[in-house]
């Protein structure tokens, strides 16, 4: 779960790594007199989840309050990749020579902490990771003790060597990385980037600042959750899937999936696709009985672009009686204008069989032949 | 010959009074398991289906020698848990529950590393060995026939589909593994090939993989460098996947361009490895390979 801007950097703060003056404007006259306030120039950043905000000509720079509050009019409001811009980031501008990346994420294949460092900051950090290698370190970390004072002070010194510029700045820096790493365990990060980090007026500066939660220990970090990029209603419904425990992601098909698994939800929508249906989602549902298969048809109700519903049972643990009755109830209750195709087998499939006839519907055991099925139904009905 | 876990494994249950701990408890015993022991704290003297139950995973292991442990416990509980069943000096851990924090996961990842242990998941549905009729975990055993075909796979509701259908083919298992859904995950795919190539009874292997991470890649790399001479047979779910969203820089300078479809495929076909692009191909290409 990524976090704004405004948010990673008031983490910074609060863990001593410095960054620029700033303050958060909702309107053309809060950035005017924030602007007033810091003195000098500024920069405005919307406070978004829109990603490569430069590259978009989406930040915009002000050198006088007056011009920070046109600027703000004119970004504020304005809608970028689905996101509305509702809050700007005022920040003193600060000149710098050089940009330099500090990044904490996770190794998945060591299953470790690494700790990613490069004189080569700023937004090209990727394609100098592709064509220099070698300008960029990366140092695994023990999760149990974290980063050595030895792979602190490498780290240190690669991003500034003692012998350039004459003055020593490394305790600064090692005082940045432990820092950056406290923040990193504290609030569970699964990423945590400065980028870039800049030298400026005597002490080193976090201008951009990137950070993402680890959304499997909100559990403990409840203080985070937080709508953003999203409204109030797509926030609700988000926690209310994942109280649940269904992963649902709505795409453009018309081909609603119901089916518990990710892998064999992922094979279905590549059988769909490859025979020319149109899934309309991604749905792994931790909860396959009765109950937990009646609430997931909810998800397909009151959606327009939905023409038919495949429903893929492997009853392996549980009992294909049980969510056939789950289908029945939901049948009964709302006779819904959508065909429902269910590939069934497993434990007591003969029962479950007779209880789905009984509102119409004829169980098909091959997983393969429910999907030609469905997007037959579906091709017949546009 | 299996891999992993055999007949005499001694089994210990973390969190054995749970609800469904007591439902697949009954389960592996059935099955044939030899769960000797299970841990409550406070539940000390009780039994469950007859297991005894012990405090702490300490004075279980007082009770006699145990070989491997099974964990129902909640994601927050799974990192104590866990490091208590290793620091006790057991070598294999089964970790079925799925959401455990990610920093969790690399705390018992490296405890594993250094005291020499197993871990299998977590997020998985555990492993089955039905030459040895041993089970730890809740698949749904009377899908699995003892035979000659490993089979590796992160993802629990495929790995029933594809058994079912080698059964039906009449190609039975020498061991199931589900590695777990995860992005951290203890026992990967490269190891589950190295001991498949060292067990006798297994004569090919099926890996069934997810878009995302890199240990399709890694198993690759393994096959085409000549550690394992077996046929290996992989299906990958995910072709239409849409790519995740990134966050950051951070993750694809670690990761590079791996963990594409493409770059599995790719890395596949450099090791000269079967690849089903359609469930149904499995079973085909393993009777090919094991003709």
């Amino acid at each position: 779960m990524r976090i704004y801007e405004h948010e990673a950097k008031q983490l910074l703060r609060q863990a001593g790594i410095p960054v620029p003056g700033s303050e958060l404007a909702a309107t053309a006259a809060q950035a005017r007199e924030a602007a007033q306030r810091l003195g000098g120039p500024v920069v405005l950043k919307p406070q978004t989840m829109i990603k490569a905000r430069g590259k978009a000509g989406l930040i915009a720079f002000a050198d006088t309050p007056q011009d920070a509050g046109q600027a703000a009019g004119e970004l504020l409001g304005r809608e970028h990749a689905g996101e509305k811009i509702d809050t700007l980031l005022v920040e003193a501008k600060v000149a710098f020579a050089q940009e330099l990346y500090l990044g904490i994420t996770v190794d998945y294949t060591e299953g470790c902490p690494v700790f990613i460092a490069s004189r080569e900051g700023g937004v090209e950090i990727e394609s100098v990771a592709q064509e220099h290698p070698e300008r960029i370190i990366k140092r695994a970390i023990s999760p149990g003790q974290g980063p050595t004072r030895e792979q602190v002070g490498e780290i240190a010194d690669f991003l500034c060597p003692p012998e350039e510029g004459g003055v020593d700045r490394s305790d600064e820096l090692r005082r940045i990385i432990a820092a950056l790493y406290g923040i990193y365990t504290r609030f569970d990060c699964e990423m945590l980037e400065v980028n870039p980090l800049v030298s400026a007026g005597g002490s080193f500066l976090a201008l951009d600042a990137t950070a993402a939660i680890d959304e499997d220990a909100l559990f403990r970090q409840a203080e985070m959750v937080l709508p953003r990029g999203q409204s109030e209603a797509e926030f609700e419904l988000e926690k209310d899937h994942r109280k649940r425990g269904w992963t649902f992601l709505r795409m453009e098909g018309d081909i609603g999936i119901l089916s518990s698994g990710a892998g064999i939800t992922m094979a279905i929508l590549d059988l769909m696709r490859a025979g020319g249906g149109r899934p309309a989602n991604f749905l792994d549902t931790a909860q396959m009985n009765r109950q937990g298969i009646y609430d997931a048809f909810h998800l397909f109700l009151d959606d327009p672009a939905i023409k038919t519903v495949l429903v893929n049972i492997f009853a392996g643990l549980n009992r294909c009686d049980d969510l056939a009755l789950g289908i029945q109830d939901f049948m009964t209750e709302y006779r819904p204008s959508f065909p429902v195709v269910v590939r069934m087998v497993g434990n007591r499939e003969d029962e479950g069989r007779e209880i789905l006839r009984q509102v119409g519907i004829e169980a098909i055991a091959g997983l393969e032949d429910s999907v030609t099925q469905v997007i037959k139904i579906t091709e017949g009905l546009s | 010959m299996s891999i992993i876990a055999f007949k005499d494994t001694k089994v210990l249950v973390q969190g054995i009074t749970g609800g469904a701990a007591r439902h697949h408890t009954k389960n592996m015993l059935a099955y044939g398991t030899q769960i000797v022991a299970g841990v409550r704290p406070g539940a000390g003297g009780q039994e469950v289906e007859g297991v005894p139950v012990f405090n702490s995973v300490a004075e279980a292991c007082q009770s006699g020698p145990i070989d491997a442990s099974i964990l129902f416990i909640p994601a927050a509980g799974v990192k104590a848990a866990a490091l208590d069943a290793m620091e006790n000096g057991i070598k294999l851990v089964v970790i079925v529950t799925e959401h455990v924090p990610l920093q969790d996961a690399m705390a018992i990842m490296e405890a594993k590393r250094s005291l020499g242990a197993t871990i299998i998941g977590p997020n998985t549905p555990g492993m089955i060995s039905p030459p040895e009729k041993t089970m730890l975990g809740f698949v749904p055993a009377r899908y699995f026939r003892p035979g000659p075909v490993g089979l590796a796979s992160r993802s629990g509701t495929l790995t029933y589909e594809f058994v079912s259908r080698l059964t039906a083919a009449g190609l039975g298992q020498s061991t199931c593994i589900g590695v777990g859904g995860d992005r951290i995950v203890g026992l990967r795919f490269r190891e589950a090939l190295r001991k498949f190539q060292d067990d006798p009874q297994t004569e090919a292997v099926v890996l069934v993989g997810e878009i995302g991470g890199t240990m399709e890649e890694e198993a690759a790399e393994l096959v085409a460098g000549g550690a394992v001479t077996k046929p290996v047979v992989t299906y990958v779910a995910g072709h239409t996947a849409p790519e995740g969203t990134k966050v950051g820089h951070a993750g694809a300078i670690v990761s590079g361009t791996r963990g594409t479809m493409k770059s599995k495929l790719a890395a596949f076909e450099r090791a000269g490895i079967g690849v089903a692009l359609e469930p149904a191909q499995v079973v085909e290409l393993l009777k090919d390979a094991l003709k």
